[in-house]
Protein backbone atom coordinates (compact mmCIF):
# COMPACT_ATOMS: atom_id res chain seq x y z
CA UNK A 1 0.00 0.00 0.00
CA UNK A 2 2.81 2.33 1.00
CA UNK A 3 4.96 1.35 -1.95
CA UNK A 4 1.65 1.63 -4.18
CA UNK A 5 1.20 5.79 -2.85
CA UNK A 6 4.87 6.86 -3.18
CA UNK A 7 4.84 5.36 -6.36
CA UNK A 8 1.97 7.16 -7.63
CA UNK A 9 3.74 10.08 -5.81
CA UNK A 10 6.63 9.94 -7.76
CA UNK A 11 4.42 9.75 -11.20
CA UNK A 12 2.88 12.85 -10.00
CA UNK A 13 6.04 14.87 -9.66
CA UNK A 14 7.17 13.34 -12.15
CA UNK A 15 3.99 14.73 -14.48
CA UNK A 16 4.08 18.26 -12.61
CA UNK A 17 7.95 18.50 -13.77
CA UNK A 18 7.85 17.73 -16.87
CA UNK A 19 4.60 19.80 -17.20
CA UNK A 20 6.45 23.18 -15.64
CA UNK A 21 9.25 22.70 -18.02
CA UNK A 22 7.13 22.62 -21.20
CA UNK A 23 5.62 25.59 -19.63
CA UNK A 24 8.58 27.42 -19.00
CA UNK A 25 9.51 26.61 -22.77
CA UNK A 26 6.81 27.06 -24.39
CA UNK A 27 6.62 31.09 -22.28
CA UNK A 28 10.56 31.13 -23.36
CA UNK A 29 10.29 30.20 -26.98
CA UNK A 30 7.00 32.84 -27.62
CA UNK A 31 8.58 35.50 -25.66
CA UNK A 32 11.78 35.17 -27.81
CA UNK A 33 9.54 35.25 -31.08
CA UNK A 34 7.27 37.85 -30.04
CA UNK A 35 10.55 40.13 -29.01
CA UNK A 36 12.24 39.16 -32.20
CA UNK A 37 9.07 40.30 -34.24
CA UNK A 38 8.29 43.27 -32.79
CA UNK A 39 9.15 45.98 -34.77
CA UNK A 40 7.66 44.31 -37.60
CA UNK A 41 4.79 43.51 -35.40
CA UNK A 42 4.04 47.57 -34.09
CA UNK A 43 5.01 48.52 -37.28
CA UNK A 44 1.41 47.11 -38.34
CA UNK A 45 -0.08 48.21 -35.10
CA UNK A 46 0.75 51.72 -35.71
CA UNK A 47 -0.40 51.86 -39.20
CA UNK A 48 -4.22 51.67 -37.16
CA UNK A 49 -2.77 54.88 -35.42
CA UNK A 50 -3.56 58.77 -36.12
CA UNK A 51 -0.54 60.38 -36.65
CA UNK A 52 -1.21 61.81 -32.60
CA UNK A 53 -1.52 58.87 -31.60
CA UNK A 54 1.48 57.12 -33.05
CA UNK A 55 4.01 59.60 -31.29
CA UNK A 56 3.80 58.04 -28.07
CA UNK A 57 4.97 54.27 -28.43
CA UNK A 58 2.22 52.52 -26.25
CA UNK A 59 0.01 49.24 -27.56
CA UNK A 60 -3.42 50.32 -26.22
CA UNK A 61 -5.22 52.56 -28.09
CA UNK A 62 -8.36 52.49 -29.93
CA UNK A 63 -7.57 51.32 -33.63
CA UNK A 64 -9.03 53.59 -36.87
CA UNK A 65 -8.45 53.43 -40.34
CA UNK A 66 -8.00 57.16 -41.08
CA UNK A 67 -4.29 56.76 -42.03
CA UNK A 68 -4.42 53.85 -44.21
CA UNK A 69 -7.29 56.04 -45.78
CA UNK A 70 -5.10 58.94 -45.90
CA UNK A 71 -2.03 56.80 -47.19
CA UNK A 72 -3.98 55.17 -49.81
CA UNK A 73 -5.84 58.44 -51.22
CA UNK A 74 -2.22 59.32 -52.34
CA UNK A 75 -1.74 58.41 -55.46
CA UNK A 76 1.92 57.62 -55.65
CA UNK A 77 2.16 54.41 -53.12
CA UNK A 78 -0.19 53.14 -56.43
CA UNK A 79 2.75 54.01 -59.00
CA UNK A 80 5.45 52.44 -56.43
CA UNK A 81 3.55 49.52 -56.06
CA UNK A 82 2.51 49.08 -59.63
CA UNK A 83 6.02 49.97 -60.76
CA UNK A 84 6.88 46.55 -58.07
CA UNK A 85 4.66 44.50 -59.44
CA UNK A 86 5.68 45.23 -62.56
CA UNK A 87 9.47 44.32 -62.25
CA UNK A 88 7.99 40.74 -59.72
CA UNK A 89 5.73 39.46 -62.10
CA UNK A 90 7.51 40.12 -65.82
CA UNK A 91 10.67 39.62 -64.36
CA UNK A 92 9.80 36.18 -62.33
CA UNK A 93 7.83 35.02 -65.39
CA UNK A 94 11.06 35.58 -67.99
CA UNK A 95 13.85 34.06 -64.83
CA UNK A 96 11.30 31.16 -65.29
CA UNK A 97 10.80 30.75 -69.12
CA UNK A 98 14.47 31.67 -69.52
CA UNK A 99 15.58 29.33 -66.63
CA UNK A 100 13.56 26.03 -66.82
CA UNK A 101 14.82 25.32 -70.47
CA UNK A 102 18.82 25.96 -69.28
CA UNK A 103 18.30 24.53 -66.27
CA UNK A 104 16.43 21.07 -67.93
CA UNK A 105 19.51 20.73 -70.52
CA UNK A 106 21.71 21.08 -67.58
CA UNK A 107 20.44 17.77 -66.10
CA UNK A 108 20.07 15.92 -68.91
CA UNK A 109 21.18 17.31 -72.41
CA UNK A 110 23.83 15.80 -73.88
CA UNK A 111 26.58 17.66 -75.41
CA UNK A 112 29.82 17.33 -77.71
CA UNK A 113 31.91 16.92 -74.09
CA UNK A 114 30.91 15.13 -71.35
CA UNK A 115 31.87 18.16 -68.74
CA UNK A 116 29.70 20.89 -70.34
CA UNK A 117 27.22 20.29 -68.68
CA UNK A 118 28.90 20.58 -65.18
CA UNK A 119 30.68 23.44 -66.55
CA UNK A 120 27.73 25.35 -67.39
CA UNK A 121 25.45 24.86 -64.01
CA UNK A 122 29.36 26.35 -62.35
CA UNK A 123 29.54 29.25 -64.41
CA UNK A 124 25.96 29.94 -63.61
CA UNK A 125 26.69 29.57 -59.90
CA UNK A 126 29.68 31.71 -60.00
CA UNK A 127 27.17 34.89 -61.51
CA UNK A 128 25.49 34.42 -58.59
CA UNK A 129 28.62 35.69 -56.41
CA UNK A 130 29.26 38.85 -58.65
CA UNK A 131 27.33 41.67 -56.38
CA UNK A 132 25.70 44.34 -58.11
CA UNK A 133 28.87 47.29 -57.59
CA UNK A 134 30.24 44.81 -60.30
CA UNK A 135 27.52 46.05 -63.40
CA UNK A 136 26.43 49.18 -62.18
CA UNK A 137 28.49 51.58 -63.93
CA UNK A 138 28.75 50.43 -67.03
CA UNK A 139 24.90 49.88 -67.49
CA UNK A 140 24.24 53.16 -66.19
CA UNK A 141 26.17 54.68 -68.86
CA UNK A 142 24.65 51.69 -72.08
CA UNK A 143 21.47 52.85 -70.54
CA UNK A 144 22.40 56.61 -70.98
CA UNK A 145 22.83 55.77 -74.66
CA UNK A 146 20.19 53.71 -75.45
CA UNK A 147 17.86 56.01 -73.61
CA UNK A 148 17.35 53.10 -70.78
CA UNK A 149 17.91 55.27 -67.94
CA UNK A 150 15.22 55.55 -65.76
CA UNK A 151 12.77 53.12 -67.10
CA UNK A 152 11.21 50.20 -66.50
CA UNK A 153 12.78 48.20 -69.13
CA UNK A 154 15.52 49.16 -68.28
CA UNK A 155 15.22 47.78 -64.55
CA UNK A 156 13.89 44.98 -65.49
CA UNK A 157 16.52 43.08 -68.00
CA UNK A 158 19.31 43.75 -65.41
CA UNK A 159 17.04 41.77 -62.66
CA UNK A 160 16.11 39.51 -65.44
CA UNK A 161 20.38 38.64 -65.87
CA UNK A 162 20.91 39.04 -62.04
CA UNK A 163 17.83 36.14 -61.25
CA UNK A 164 18.43 33.74 -63.74
CA UNK A 165 21.19 32.08 -61.85
CA UNK A 166 19.25 31.58 -58.74
CA UNK A 167 16.32 30.21 -60.62
CA UNK A 168 18.62 27.74 -62.44
CA UNK A 169 20.63 26.95 -59.49
CA UNK A 170 17.73 25.64 -57.65
CA UNK A 171 15.65 24.57 -60.65
CA UNK A 172 19.06 22.06 -61.06
CA UNK A 173 18.51 20.58 -58.00
CA UNK A 174 15.00 19.68 -58.36
CA UNK A 175 15.20 18.19 -62.28
CA UNK A 176 18.26 16.27 -60.90
CA UNK A 177 15.45 13.91 -58.78
CA UNK A 178 13.40 13.24 -61.87
CA UNK A 179 14.65 9.82 -62.71
CA UNK A 180 17.04 9.04 -66.19
CA UNK A 181 14.53 6.31 -66.90
CA UNK A 182 11.79 8.50 -67.68
CA UNK A 183 13.75 10.29 -70.24
CA UNK A 184 14.93 7.47 -71.40
CA UNK A 185 11.47 5.92 -71.99
CA UNK A 186 10.85 8.87 -73.50
CA UNK A 187 13.22 9.32 -76.03
CA UNK A 188 12.95 5.57 -77.19
CA UNK A 189 9.01 6.84 -77.83
CA UNK A 190 9.73 9.54 -80.08
CA UNK A 191 9.78 12.67 -77.78
CA UNK A 192 11.59 15.44 -78.73
CA UNK A 193 13.55 17.42 -76.08
CA UNK A 194 11.08 20.37 -76.12
CA UNK A 195 8.01 17.53 -75.65
CA UNK A 196 10.15 16.60 -72.59
CA UNK A 197 10.49 19.53 -71.20
CA UNK A 198 7.12 20.48 -71.25
CA UNK A 199 5.41 17.35 -70.81
CA UNK A 200 7.45 15.38 -67.96
CA UNK A 201 10.17 17.94 -66.50
CA UNK A 202 7.59 21.14 -65.80
CA UNK A 203 5.29 18.52 -64.11
CA UNK A 204 7.48 16.75 -62.61
CA UNK A 205 9.30 19.83 -60.92
CA UNK A 206 5.93 21.71 -60.26
CA UNK A 207 7.33 22.32 -56.71
CA UNK A 208 10.99 23.64 -57.51
CA UNK A 209 8.82 25.96 -59.93
CA UNK A 210 7.09 27.32 -57.41
CA UNK A 211 9.79 27.96 -54.92
CA UNK A 212 12.14 29.15 -57.04
CA UNK A 213 9.37 31.71 -58.62
CA UNK A 214 8.75 32.58 -55.21
CA UNK A 215 12.13 33.41 -54.01
CA UNK A 216 12.63 35.47 -57.15
CA UNK A 217 9.88 37.34 -57.00
CA UNK A 218 10.63 38.10 -53.26
CA UNK A 219 14.20 38.99 -54.11
CA UNK A 220 13.30 41.55 -56.74
CA UNK A 221 10.45 42.84 -54.54
CA UNK A 222 12.99 43.46 -52.28
CA UNK A 223 15.91 44.88 -54.11
CA UNK A 224 17.50 47.90 -53.87
CA UNK A 225 20.75 49.10 -55.46
CA UNK A 226 19.29 48.37 -58.57
CA UNK A 227 16.08 50.05 -58.48
CA UNK A 228 17.54 52.93 -56.57
CA UNK A 229 20.39 53.60 -58.94
CA UNK A 230 18.74 52.62 -62.28
CA UNK A 231 15.35 54.28 -61.58
CA UNK A 232 13.91 57.75 -61.96
CA UNK A 233 10.83 59.84 -59.35
CA UNK A 234 7.74 58.07 -61.90
CA UNK A 235 9.53 54.43 -62.28
CA UNK A 236 10.88 53.88 -58.49
CA UNK A 237 10.22 50.60 -56.76
CA UNK A 238 8.34 50.39 -53.28
CA UNK A 239 12.14 49.64 -51.44
CA UNK A 240 13.44 53.08 -52.79
CA UNK A 241 9.70 54.55 -51.92
CA UNK A 242 10.75 53.55 -48.19
CA UNK A 243 14.13 54.70 -48.46
CA UNK A 244 13.57 58.37 -49.60
CA UNK A 245 10.29 58.37 -47.59
CA UNK A 246 11.73 61.03 -44.63
CA UNK A 247 12.55 63.27 -47.24
CA UNK A 248 9.50 63.43 -49.45
CA UNK A 249 6.62 63.09 -46.39
CA UNK A 250 8.81 63.82 -43.28
CA UNK A 251 8.68 62.10 -39.93
CA UNK A 252 4.96 60.73 -40.05
CA UNK A 253 4.90 57.34 -37.79
CA UNK A 254 1.70 56.64 -38.55
CA UNK A 255 1.88 56.96 -42.40
CA UNK A 256 5.53 55.49 -42.33
CA UNK A 257 4.00 52.53 -40.61
CA UNK A 258 0.82 51.91 -42.81
CA UNK A 259 2.97 52.20 -46.56
CA UNK A 260 5.80 50.05 -45.00
CA UNK A 261 3.08 47.53 -44.07
CA UNK A 262 1.84 47.56 -47.38
CA UNK A 263 4.94 47.27 -49.04
CA UNK A 264 6.56 44.68 -46.75
CA UNK A 265 3.32 42.38 -46.65
CA UNK A 266 3.70 40.75 -49.37
CA UNK A 267 7.10 39.50 -49.30
CA UNK A 268 6.69 38.08 -45.41
CA UNK A 269 3.16 36.63 -46.62
CA UNK A 270 4.81 34.83 -50.40
CA UNK A 271 8.23 34.12 -47.79
CA UNK A 272 6.36 32.18 -45.72
CA UNK A 273 4.51 30.20 -48.24
CA UNK A 274 7.70 29.20 -49.57
CA UNK A 275 9.91 28.32 -46.32
CA UNK A 276 9.59 24.81 -46.57
CA UNK A 277 10.88 24.28 -50.46
CA UNK A 278 13.41 26.75 -50.32
CA UNK A 279 15.49 25.28 -47.94
CA UNK A 280 14.85 21.94 -49.55
CA UNK A 281 16.01 23.61 -53.07
CA UNK A 282 19.10 25.46 -51.19
CA UNK A 283 20.10 22.30 -49.61
CA UNK A 284 20.05 20.11 -52.66
CA UNK A 285 21.54 22.82 -54.68
CA UNK A 286 24.54 23.61 -52.47
CA UNK A 287 25.20 20.18 -51.33
CA UNK A 288 25.52 18.93 -55.05
CA UNK A 289 27.54 22.46 -56.32
CA UNK B 1 19.95 11.63 -80.69
CA UNK B 2 19.98 15.00 -82.25
CA UNK B 3 22.63 16.49 -80.03
CA UNK B 4 23.11 20.12 -81.79
CA UNK B 5 19.33 21.18 -80.62
CA UNK B 6 20.75 21.23 -76.56
CA UNK B 7 22.68 23.92 -76.93
CA UNK B 8 19.29 26.12 -77.96
CA UNK B 9 17.46 25.44 -74.76
CA UNK B 10 20.63 27.03 -72.32
CA UNK B 11 21.69 29.62 -74.89
CA UNK B 12 18.79 32.71 -74.58
CA UNK B 13 19.36 32.20 -70.45
CA UNK B 14 23.12 32.16 -71.45
CA UNK B 15 23.31 35.39 -73.61
CA UNK B 16 20.95 36.97 -70.80
CA UNK B 17 22.98 36.18 -67.79
CA UNK B 18 26.21 37.01 -69.96
CA UNK B 19 25.43 40.14 -71.33
CA UNK B 20 23.77 41.77 -68.15
CA UNK B 21 26.47 40.43 -65.50
CA UNK B 22 29.66 39.47 -67.50
CA UNK B 23 30.44 41.84 -70.07
CA UNK B 24 29.61 44.79 -67.94
CA UNK B 25 31.77 43.17 -65.33
CA UNK B 26 34.54 43.09 -67.78
CA UNK B 27 33.36 46.87 -68.94
CA UNK B 28 33.83 47.89 -65.19
CA UNK B 29 37.31 46.66 -65.50
CA UNK B 30 38.49 48.44 -68.45
CA UNK B 31 36.98 51.66 -67.44
CA UNK B 32 39.02 51.24 -64.19
CA UNK B 33 42.07 51.94 -66.32
CA UNK B 34 40.07 55.24 -67.90
CA UNK B 35 40.81 58.87 -66.54
CA UNK B 36 36.95 59.33 -67.40
CA UNK B 37 34.89 61.76 -64.93
CA UNK B 38 31.26 62.60 -66.18
CA UNK B 39 31.30 65.96 -64.29
CA UNK B 40 34.02 66.70 -66.27
CA UNK B 41 32.69 66.75 -70.27
CA UNK B 42 35.63 69.04 -71.01
CA UNK B 43 38.81 66.77 -69.96
CA UNK B 44 38.46 63.99 -72.57
CA UNK B 45 38.68 60.10 -71.46
CA UNK B 46 42.07 58.77 -71.13
CA UNK B 47 43.58 55.60 -70.77
CA UNK B 48 45.16 56.30 -67.15
CA UNK B 49 46.74 52.60 -66.63
CA UNK B 50 46.87 51.25 -62.90
CA UNK B 51 46.48 55.31 -61.93
CA UNK B 52 42.96 54.55 -60.67
CA UNK B 53 44.14 51.80 -58.39
CA UNK B 54 46.92 53.99 -57.11
CA UNK B 55 44.73 55.93 -55.95
CA UNK B 56 43.05 54.06 -53.39
CA UNK B 57 45.84 51.68 -52.40
CA UNK B 58 49.08 53.74 -52.64
CA UNK B 59 50.41 55.11 -49.05
CA UNK B 60 52.53 58.09 -48.77
CA UNK B 61 52.27 58.83 -45.60
CA UNK B 62 51.44 56.52 -42.99
CA UNK B 63 49.36 59.12 -40.95
CA UNK B 64 46.92 59.19 -43.66
CA UNK B 65 46.28 55.98 -44.93
CA UNK B 66 43.86 55.56 -47.82
CA UNK B 67 40.11 55.52 -46.61
CA UNK B 68 40.24 52.72 -49.02
CA UNK B 69 41.71 50.65 -46.34
CA UNK B 70 38.88 51.85 -43.92
CA UNK B 71 36.17 50.68 -46.39
CA UNK B 72 37.81 46.99 -46.71
CA UNK B 73 37.95 46.63 -42.93
CA UNK B 74 34.79 48.28 -41.84
CA UNK B 75 33.19 45.86 -45.27
CA UNK B 76 35.39 42.82 -43.49
CA UNK B 77 34.63 43.80 -39.93
CA UNK B 78 30.05 43.97 -40.53
CA UNK B 79 30.43 40.88 -42.71
CA UNK B 80 32.22 38.59 -39.93
CA UNK B 81 30.65 39.90 -36.58
CA UNK B 82 27.29 39.33 -38.26
CA UNK B 83 28.37 35.75 -39.57
CA UNK B 84 29.79 34.85 -36.04
CA UNK B 85 26.21 36.10 -34.56
CA UNK B 86 24.11 34.80 -37.17
CA UNK B 87 25.99 31.33 -36.66
CA UNK B 88 26.50 30.88 -32.58
CA UNK B 89 22.66 32.56 -32.20
CA UNK B 90 20.83 31.08 -34.99
CA UNK B 91 22.05 27.65 -33.73
CA UNK B 92 20.97 28.17 -29.98
CA UNK B 93 18.00 29.60 -30.64
CA UNK B 94 17.57 26.69 -33.58
CA UNK B 95 18.16 24.56 -30.80
CA UNK B 96 15.81 26.07 -29.09
CA UNK B 97 12.96 25.86 -31.47
CA UNK B 98 13.83 22.07 -31.92
CA UNK B 99 11.83 21.34 -29.17
CA UNK B 100 8.14 19.67 -29.02
CA UNK B 101 6.42 23.17 -27.73
CA UNK B 102 2.69 23.07 -28.70
CA UNK B 103 2.40 25.49 -31.76
CA UNK B 104 5.83 25.85 -32.20
CA UNK B 105 5.61 26.65 -35.74
CA UNK B 106 4.09 29.84 -35.04
CA UNK B 107 7.03 30.86 -33.22
CA UNK B 108 9.67 29.52 -35.96
CA UNK B 109 7.10 31.59 -38.61
CA UNK B 110 7.32 35.02 -36.46
CA UNK B 111 10.95 34.40 -36.09
CA UNK B 112 11.79 33.90 -40.41
CA UNK B 113 9.43 37.26 -40.59
CA UNK B 114 12.60 39.71 -40.69
CA UNK B 115 14.11 37.67 -43.43
CA UNK B 116 12.01 38.78 -46.09
CA UNK B 117 11.58 42.47 -45.34
CA UNK B 118 12.97 44.84 -47.70
CA UNK B 119 16.16 46.26 -46.02
CA UNK B 120 15.43 49.51 -45.97
CA UNK B 121 12.00 49.43 -44.94
CA UNK B 122 13.49 47.67 -41.65
CA UNK B 123 15.99 50.10 -41.47
CA UNK B 124 13.69 53.02 -41.40
CA UNK B 125 11.17 50.87 -38.71
CA UNK B 126 13.97 50.72 -36.54
CA UNK B 127 15.33 53.93 -36.95
CA UNK B 128 11.85 55.73 -36.15
CA UNK B 129 9.93 53.47 -33.99
CA UNK B 130 12.33 51.63 -31.78
CA UNK B 131 15.58 53.84 -31.99
CA UNK B 132 14.44 57.08 -31.93
CA UNK B 133 15.00 58.38 -28.95
CA UNK B 134 11.89 60.94 -28.58
CA UNK B 135 9.17 58.83 -30.42
CA UNK B 136 10.66 55.16 -29.79
CA UNK B 137 10.70 52.39 -27.43
CA UNK B 138 14.14 52.83 -26.78
CA UNK B 139 13.96 56.46 -26.07
CA UNK B 140 10.72 55.76 -23.92
CA UNK B 141 11.76 52.91 -21.84
CA UNK B 142 14.95 54.49 -21.28
CA UNK B 143 13.43 57.70 -20.20
CA UNK B 144 11.01 55.76 -17.75
CA UNK B 145 13.88 54.30 -16.07
CA UNK B 146 15.32 57.15 -15.02
CA UNK B 147 18.39 56.97 -17.82
CA UNK B 148 19.10 59.87 -20.26
CA UNK B 149 18.84 58.28 -23.96
CA UNK B 150 21.55 58.72 -26.09
CA UNK B 151 21.51 58.71 -29.96
CA UNK B 152 22.68 54.97 -30.61
CA UNK B 153 22.95 55.55 -34.48
CA UNK B 154 25.16 58.71 -34.23
CA UNK B 155 27.40 57.49 -31.52
CA UNK B 156 27.13 53.52 -32.12
CA UNK B 157 26.55 53.40 -35.86
CA UNK B 158 28.59 49.89 -36.50
CA UNK B 159 27.15 48.07 -33.82
CA UNK B 160 23.73 49.43 -34.84
CA UNK B 161 24.28 48.27 -38.47
CA UNK B 162 25.69 45.12 -37.50
CA UNK B 163 22.66 44.43 -34.84
CA UNK B 164 20.28 45.55 -37.77
CA UNK B 165 22.35 42.77 -40.42
CA UNK B 166 21.64 40.19 -37.54
CA UNK B 167 18.07 41.09 -37.09
CA UNK B 168 17.58 40.52 -40.78
CA UNK B 169 20.00 37.62 -41.37
CA UNK B 170 19.74 35.48 -38.64
CA UNK B 171 15.98 33.77 -39.21
CA UNK B 172 17.99 32.77 -42.47
CA UNK B 173 20.57 30.66 -40.30
CA UNK B 174 17.63 29.62 -38.05
CA UNK B 175 16.08 28.57 -41.38
CA UNK B 176 18.57 26.27 -42.26
CA UNK B 177 20.18 25.08 -39.24
CA UNK B 178 16.65 24.12 -37.73
CA UNK B 179 16.20 21.88 -41.08
CA UNK B 180 19.12 20.29 -40.32
CA UNK B 181 18.40 19.32 -36.72
CA UNK B 182 14.88 18.32 -37.82
CA UNK B 183 16.87 15.96 -40.45
CA UNK B 184 18.16 14.09 -37.82
CA UNK B 185 16.74 10.75 -37.40
CA UNK B 186 14.79 9.89 -34.12
CA UNK B 187 16.63 6.51 -33.40
CA UNK B 188 19.56 8.39 -32.98
CA UNK B 189 17.93 11.14 -30.22
CA UNK B 190 16.65 8.02 -28.63
CA UNK B 191 20.13 5.73 -28.48
CA UNK B 192 21.64 9.11 -27.28
CA UNK B 193 18.97 9.26 -24.51
CA UNK B 194 19.70 5.46 -23.42
CA UNK B 195 23.21 5.62 -23.64
CA UNK B 196 22.87 8.68 -21.14
CA UNK B 197 24.64 11.36 -23.10
CA UNK B 198 24.01 14.72 -21.76
CA UNK B 199 23.11 17.99 -23.42
CA UNK B 200 26.37 19.22 -23.46
CA UNK B 201 27.90 15.88 -25.36
CA UNK B 202 24.56 15.88 -27.35
CA UNK B 203 24.36 19.06 -28.36
CA UNK B 204 28.14 20.03 -29.78
CA UNK B 205 29.58 16.66 -30.35
CA UNK B 206 26.78 14.46 -31.81
CA UNK B 207 24.21 17.48 -33.40
CA UNK B 208 27.09 19.91 -34.44
CA UNK B 209 28.85 17.88 -36.45
CA UNK B 210 25.62 16.12 -38.29
CA UNK B 211 24.60 19.65 -39.47
CA UNK B 212 27.92 21.36 -40.30
CA UNK B 213 27.06 21.39 -44.09
CA UNK B 214 23.80 22.94 -43.21
CA UNK B 215 25.74 25.89 -41.49
CA UNK B 216 28.26 25.83 -44.00
CA UNK B 217 25.38 26.61 -46.57
CA UNK B 218 23.84 29.97 -44.17
CA UNK B 219 27.16 31.21 -43.81
CA UNK B 220 28.07 30.74 -47.47
CA UNK B 221 25.02 32.68 -48.84
CA UNK B 222 25.01 34.94 -46.19
CA UNK B 223 28.44 36.19 -46.84
CA UNK B 224 27.17 36.27 -50.36
CA UNK B 225 24.41 38.34 -49.53
CA UNK B 226 25.85 40.39 -46.41
CA UNK B 227 28.47 42.00 -48.21
CA UNK B 228 26.55 43.85 -50.99
CA UNK B 229 24.20 45.00 -48.38
CA UNK B 230 23.26 48.50 -48.88
CA UNK B 231 19.96 50.12 -48.35
CA UNK B 232 20.16 49.28 -44.88
CA UNK B 233 23.54 51.28 -44.55
CA UNK B 234 21.53 54.54 -46.45
CA UNK B 235 18.75 54.67 -44.56
CA UNK B 236 19.85 54.31 -41.60
CA UNK B 237 23.31 56.03 -41.10
CA UNK B 238 23.92 57.20 -44.93
CA UNK B 239 27.44 55.83 -44.30
CA UNK B 240 28.10 58.54 -41.36
CA UNK B 241 29.34 59.69 -39.39
CA UNK B 242 31.96 60.90 -41.77
CA UNK B 243 32.70 57.60 -43.73
CA UNK B 244 32.99 55.36 -40.67
CA UNK B 245 30.03 52.76 -41.86
CA UNK B 246 30.81 53.30 -45.53
CA UNK B 247 31.60 49.34 -46.92
CA UNK B 248 32.88 48.56 -50.23
CA UNK B 249 29.40 48.77 -52.07
CA UNK B 250 28.89 52.03 -50.64
CA UNK B 251 31.58 53.59 -51.43
CA UNK B 252 31.48 52.84 -55.01
CA UNK B 253 27.77 54.13 -54.99
CA UNK B 254 29.37 57.48 -53.84
CA UNK B 255 32.22 57.85 -55.96
CA UNK B 256 29.98 57.07 -59.17
CA UNK B 257 26.70 59.00 -58.18
CA UNK B 258 28.36 61.93 -55.62
CA UNK B 259 31.87 62.38 -57.37
CA UNK B 260 30.49 61.17 -60.77
CA UNK B 261 34.15 59.77 -61.09
CA UNK B 262 33.78 56.50 -63.54
CA UNK B 263 37.64 55.49 -63.68
CA UNK B 264 37.81 55.26 -59.75
CA UNK B 265 34.48 53.83 -59.37
CA UNK B 266 35.22 51.33 -61.48
CA UNK B 267 38.63 50.32 -60.09
CA UNK B 268 36.99 50.13 -56.75
CA UNK B 269 34.40 48.03 -57.96
CA UNK B 270 36.60 45.88 -59.32
CA UNK B 271 38.29 45.39 -56.36
CA UNK B 272 35.50 45.09 -54.28
CA UNK B 273 34.66 42.12 -56.59
CA UNK B 274 38.47 40.64 -55.96
CA UNK B 275 37.88 40.81 -52.37
CA UNK B 276 34.79 39.40 -52.36
CA UNK B 277 35.16 36.38 -54.07
CA UNK B 278 38.60 35.67 -52.39
CA UNK B 279 37.36 35.74 -48.93
CA UNK B 280 34.04 33.30 -50.61
CA UNK B 281 36.89 30.85 -51.55
CA UNK B 282 38.68 30.88 -48.95
CA UNK B 283 35.46 30.18 -46.25
CA UNK B 284 34.51 28.14 -48.68
CA UNK B 285 37.85 26.16 -48.49
CA UNK B 286 38.06 26.16 -44.72
CA UNK B 287 34.85 25.13 -44.16
CA UNK B 288 34.95 22.28 -46.61
CA UNK B 289 38.48 21.65 -44.86
CA UNK B 290 36.79 21.39 -41.75
CA UNK B 291 34.29 19.55 -42.15
CA UNK B 292 36.37 16.40 -43.65
CA UNK B 293 34.88 16.09 -47.10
Amino acid sequence: MATKKTLQDAQRTLRVRRLTRSTILAVVVYGIAVIYFFPILYMFISGFKTEIQAVNPSLIFTPTLETYAKVLSDSTIYLYLSNSAFQVIVGTSVCLILGMPAAFVLVFGKFRKRTTNESMYMWFITTILLPPVAVLIPLYTWYQSFHLNRTPLGLLIAYIGFHIPIVVWMLHSFISDIPLEIIEASEIDGCTRFQQLLHIAVPLARTGIIASGLLVAVFIWNEFFLGFNLTGNTTATLPVYMARFREQQGMFIAQLSASSTIAILPAILLGWMTQKSLVKGLMMGAVKG
Amino acid sequence: MKKKHDWLFALPAIIVVAVMTQVPFILTIIYSTLRWNLARPDMPIKFAGIDNYLYYLKIENWNEIPEFYSYVWQTILFTVVTLTLCTVIGFLLSLLLDNPVPGVNVARTLILGPFFVMSTASGVIWKTTILNTTFGWYGVIFKALGLQPVDLISYFPIPVIVFLFTWQWMPFFVLVILAGLQGIPYDLIDSMRIDGVNWFQSTFLIKLPIISNHIRVAIMLGLIFIVKEFGLILVTTAGGPGTRSYTLPYGVYMEVFNASNVGRASALATMTVVITLISVNMLYRSLKKRSGN
